[in-house]
């Protein structure tokens, strides 16, 4: 037996082009249930401890692979819908978020210090030290609450599958797309509303986001390779992708501690989708689209912001 | 929140399950058939002492238990039900794998049919075989190699002639012991020529061809290349298929353990596998190219004509 665990559909290019990808299938599987949402909107106190285990553990995963921090979380949500929240002790949240990171490590094959774990852990009071039969115990508890399910499909899973469809030719130009969708990925899972989405739907948005940001130009073809891929619900990806809007834009404006009043714009989402619908019906319609689209974009960002054109490959 | 399950006692395995007789042992444990007290249902419980050392649950166990886990919705590969763990007299954490149970394999099937002259049904070889080519492409859907089929790793339940894929990771260290049947040394007869060769890039195709290999046993009831070492393995393959060249097969002469071997022209797999009908014929020659990547996909091969006449609606 062999497999990459983090690109499963990394060997896709030695399937037929007809073969279904498994992992839209089975997806539902690896994410907590549709009522965990739910049942952390009515408690901020649970909100809050979800919180601060998503912190202990990003402490942890600092210096590692994104994936290790993602998978460890998915863990943890998977455990909290099926327990139920923790006590509010402190121990307790930090034994879970060891043990969650533990366990992501080894799916991983990660190395880690546990001595470097306990310090972190340890770190601004006199708490208690676990031992490793009491980590081995928390782990076991995990796993059990999980069954065993331990192969969580994240949105990582999908960012090769949906980067082939986007057909960019330049091996960094792809990398500099796959960073920045990893990083939103990251960030919006500190949220629980970006839970409700199923790790494909996460991806393709994460993916759309990003190339809007990185590659205004070719934005319009990702968009329409994207709603072409006949696994992915158009209108819950136009969802998803303004929850990571607002967070990532929330995020902004908390660093630079901004009160915005003004109304929410059109999103660039639903604009682009209503292109796409025009374009099908009409063909004049995509010239005039597709110059005004080029137009404005061209005014809006300086050469710094953009890659020449010349890059990329025509749809 | 409730914790969901409140009140439900989980039994530990030893009382959760009746073991009736012992059926096989491995390197890392032991193999019962057992009843299940609360359902009756007959199960295989596969019992193994976990290497543990400060740790916890080995990285090696914890991904091959979740992969299992993942391919256990295929009808076409064993199911891995549950898994449980608990503590021996020594009091080591032992982890039992709860596995449906099949009374027999196909290495017993096809020795069933012992007299001469007393052939496989064509139609039940084509279920077999399709069964076979839909729970590899299962697994190669999801990125996962099994890289040792073998008839004896291909469950069969007699009355409904279903077949399952066996073995995959940790499962496979309770096969019966190696030196049980000698004349399946280290199992070479299934194995791909690029394997023998010393590829150390293992695809697919290592899996399609022991199905090669499985499929024409399945017409003849004898192993089609019976090597009792890798060199007589090769010269088995070269006899009949031909002694590869770079015209055939493109770097073949640049693998590690490649030497000068006697010229051999091929012949035709009618006279190695007579009474096999024409379009067998044809598919079996595709899942034995030398070329890894001209190979038929499980996928392909499950829409190869030989199969157009075979009853679907129940595999």
């Amino acid at each position: 037996m062999d497999f990459d665990l983090e690109n499963p559909l990394g060997n896709f290019h030695d399937l037929p082009c007809d073969a279904v990808p498994s992992l839209f299938l089975i997806e539902s599987d690896h994410i907590p249930p549709p009522n965990y949402c739910q049942s952390f909107k009515a408690s901020d106190f649970d909100i809050s401890v979800r919180r601060d285990v998503v912190s202990l553990i990003s402490q942890l995963s600092c210096t590692f692979d994104p994936v290790l921090p993602y998978l460890a979380i998915n863990y943890l949500d998977r455990f909290l819908a099926h327990q139920g929240i923790l006590q509010p002790k402190p121990w307790a949240n930090k034994l879970l978020a060891i043990s969650c990171f533990s366990l992501a490590a080894k799916m991983l094959k990660t190395e880690y210090s546990a001595t470097d774990v306990q310090v972190l852990m340890n770190h601004g009071d006199g708490g208690a030290i676990f031992e490793a039969q009491t980590i081995q115990r928390m782990e076991g508890i995990v796993l059990g609450a999980l069954q065993w399910r331990m192969r969580s499909i994240t949105p990582f899973s999908f960012i090769p599958f949906f980067v082939n469809l986007f057909r960019l030719k330049d091996p960094a130009l792809r990398q500099v797309l796959k960073d920045g969708a990893s990083e939103i990925i990251l960030k919006s899972q500190r949220e629980i509303k970006v839970l409700e989405f199923k790790p494909s739907t996460v991806a393709a948005s994460a993916l759309l986001y990003a190339s809007h940001e990185l590659f205004p130009f070719q934005y319009p073809c990702f968009l329409r390779a994207i709603s072409d891929c006949s696994y992915i619900n158009k209108e819950t990806v136009v969802q998803c992708y303004n929850v990571i809007h607002d967070i990532t834009r929330e995020e902004y404006e908390s660093v630079l501690n901004i009160n915005s009043t003004s109304d929410t714009p059109v999103n660039v989402l639903d604009e682009h989708f209503l292109s796409l619908e025009s374009e099908k019906t009409n063909g004049t319609n995509v010239v005039t689209q597709e110059q005004d689209f080029k137009r404005r974009k061209t005014t809006d960002y300086g050469n710094n912001r953009t890659v020449p054109f010349s890059h990329f490959h025509q749809c | 929140m409730e914790k969901t399950g409140a009140g439900v006692v989980v039994l530990s395995a030893k009382e959760a399950f009746e073991k009736l007789e012992k059926v096989g042992e491995g390197t890392y444990g032991k193999v019962y058939r057992a009843r299940e007290k609360a359902t009756g249902k007959i199960v295989a419980l596969k019992k193994t002492r976990l290497h543990e050392d400060q740790d916890g649950v080995p990285p090696t166990t914890l991904r091959e238990v979740s992969i299992l886990r993942m391919l256990s919705r295929d009808p076409h590969v064993v199911s891995l039900m549950d898994v449980k763990q608990g503590q021996n007299k020594e009091g080591k954490t032992v982890l039992y794998l709860v596995f449906e149970y099949m009374d027999t394999d196909l290495k017993k099937f096809i020795r069933s049919f012992d007299q001469p002259g007393q052939n496989i049904p064509p139609e039940t070889i084509k279920s077999l075989m399709y069964q076979l080519c839909k729970g590899i492409a299962f697994c190669h859907g999801h990125g996962i190699l099994h890289r040792d089929l073998k008839p004896h790793n291909l469950l069969m339940d007699r009355k409904t002639m279903m077949l399952k894929i066996a073995d995959l990771g940790l499962a496979r260290a309770f096969t019966v012991p190696i030196k049980k049947y000698t004349h399946e040394i280290l199992t070479l007869w299934y194995r791909a020529p690029e394997v023998l060769l010393g590829a150390t890039h293992y695809s697919m195709a290592v899996d399609i061809w022991s199905v090669g290999c499985i499929f024409a046993e399945l017409v003849t009831r004898r192993a089609l290349f019976p090597g009792d070492s890798e060199l007589q393995q090769l010269l088995h393959i070269f006899r009949l298929l031909g002694t590869p060249n770079e015209e055939v097969w493109p770097g073949v002469s640049k693998l590690k353990d490649w030497h000068e071997y006697p010229q051999w022209n091929s012949q035709s797999l009618s006279t190695a596998v007579p009474g096999l009908e024409e379009l067998g014929l044809d598919l079996l020659s595709q899942m034995l190219e030398y070329e890894p990547s001209k190979r038929i996909s499980a996928k392909k091969a499950m829409e190869h004509a030989y199969f157009d006449d075979l009853d679907k609606r129940n595999l």
